[in-house]
């Protein structure tokens, strides 16, 4: 039974008091269909046409001097969305409605392109700290302003996937949990409630990893 | 579902590393490719589940057990329903409905996609193919034409064999008139030798002859012309 509504977040997966809190992120590797035939199943169809189709999306917006760098973003998005589909499904862990699992996907990335451009694009960098044509009154504030956006890319980044995470499970704990006490007239509607909104969620599981893979890509592409 | 998979490819694993270590086992041995997935009940649940009773309990086991350890469960209060047993309701109403309406036309698609995958494959295969069968055709041309090649050869040792012939008949020819010109030219030689002999000697004998007529001699022999005219005359 749920103390509290926020409960249901406890990182509480035990088989025999092995704490398995985390393994759910490593269920993705369980997922993602084997290769051994050369001609795809339709699992494994499905996964292409899924990556070509993010692949091609993140190349129109990578910087050309980081031509690789979609394969890691095409990953983050992949990742991001099994998490999250897997936090659907009940009784599994959801790791991605975390600020420890989000904010460590967002911050090493920021981190490591701040670093990369601070050493490599010294000038360019701190240049973008000034608009073009910013006049010359507002420079001190738009140093500030430019600064603090750039700070809490990461931050933002993390608690936007994981505030849509938890706002969902919230949303459906909180149909679902009227169950018990329902008349049986009551349930058949609050499970077609709760479908409508697991649409929605299956949705917002897609486009919450779009948008972070989307939104890394685009701060990448600044850094030249 | 995936566990399902896991445990069919765990199943098929010794046999494809049997498979990948040994070209020569036999064809019964070789893992095969699945096309369609494992057949399902009732949207998601796998077939297999439900016949691995038959030979025990007859069709109607598989829902007997269901319904009874469900039962079970439920009234001992080993599985409550809380809110995550809605969840999975509704989630499995979700999949059996998304499963049933979009399910084939997805797999349609995606079909047509790994037709068209295997389809390129196939057709670089079926062009490679064409492209060597090509090759050994252009090979067993440039063969002939190696042999038309060794023709031609042969003609053209004939040809030299002809002209070596025909300088050979040419210097012959030389040698032959060269000599003759030089037996010619003893020929000659010879005979103006002998005509110049001969010619000496006429004019030998003649001058010899001439020289031992005596004065008397010519005056008897005029004497007896003009005596033989004489005698002719009047018979004229």
């Amino acid at each position: 039974m749920m103390t509290n509504l926020f409960s249901i977040f406890d990182p509480a997966t035990t088989i025999f008091t092995l704490p398995l809190n985390w393994m759910s992120s490593f269920m993705s590797l369980i997922i993602l269909p084997y290769t051994f035939w050369l001609i795809p199943s339709r699992t494994n169809m499905m996964w292409i046409q899924l990556t070509n189709f993010i692949n091609k999306e993140l190349k129109i917006l990578i910087n050309k001097n980081a031509k690789g760098s979609n394969i890691i973003f095409t990953t983050i998005f992949m990742f991001i969305m099994i998490n999250n589909f897997m936090g659907l499904f009940p009784y599994i862990f959801t790791s991605s409605s975390h600020m420890s699992m989000t904010l460590s996907l967002s911050l090493p990335l920021w981190m490591s392109l701040m670093i990369f451009g601070w050493m490599k694009f010294y000038n360019n960098m701190f240049a973008h700290m000034v608009p073009m044509g910013t006049p010359s009154i507002l420079m001190p504030f738009m140093v500030m302003i430019e600064s603090i956006s750039n700070l809490i890319r990461p931050g933002t980044l993390a608690i936007r996937l994981a505030a849509n995470m938890i706002a969902g499970h919230l949303l459906i704990t909180l149909i679902s949990s009227t169950g018990p006490s329902s008349s049986t007239i009551l349930i058949s509607f609050m499970v077609l409630a709760q479908i409508l909104l697991l649409s929605l969620e299956s949705a917002v599981a897609i486009i919450q990893a779009y948008v972070f893979s989307i939104l890394s890509t685009l701060y990448s592409s600044e850094i030249k | 579902m995936l566990s399902r998979l896991a445990l069919r490819n765990a199943q098929l694993m010794p046999i494809m590393a049997r498979g990948a270590q040994s070209m020569s086992s036999a064809a019964g041995d070789r893992p095969v490719r699945m096309e369609k997935p494992s057949p399902v009940r009732h949207g998601i649940i796998p077939e297999e589940w439900f016949t691995i009773f038959y030979p025990k309990t007859g069709v109607t086991g598989p829902y007997m057990f269901g319904i009874g350890l469900s039962t079970y469960l439920l009234s001992k209060e080993i599985y409550v329903l809380e809110h995550e047993y809605y969840t999975g309701v509704s989630i499995f109403i979700m999949a059996l409905v998304v499963i049933k309406k979009l399910g084939p036309t997805v797999a349609a698609a995606l079909d047509k996609q790994i037709d068209k995958y295997e389809g390129d494959w196939e057709s670089s295969r079926t062009e490679n193919m064409k492209s060597l069968e090509e090759c050994i055709e252009n090979e067993k041309k440039e063969q002939w034409r190696a042999d038309g090649q060794k023709l031609l050869i042969q003609a053209k040792k004939e040809n030299i064999v002809m002209q070596l012939e025909a300088t050979y008949r040419e210097r012959l020819a030389t040698v032959y008139n060269e000599v003759k010109k030089r037996l010619d030219y003893q020929v000659n030689i010879q005979a103006v030798e002998r005509r110049l002999a001969q010619k000496q000697m006429v004019q030998w004998i003649i001058s010899n002859v001439l020289k031992s007529i005596t004065p008397e001699q010519e005056k008897a022999n005029l004497q007896q012309c003009i005596a033989d005219l004489q005698s002719l005359a009047p018979r004229a």
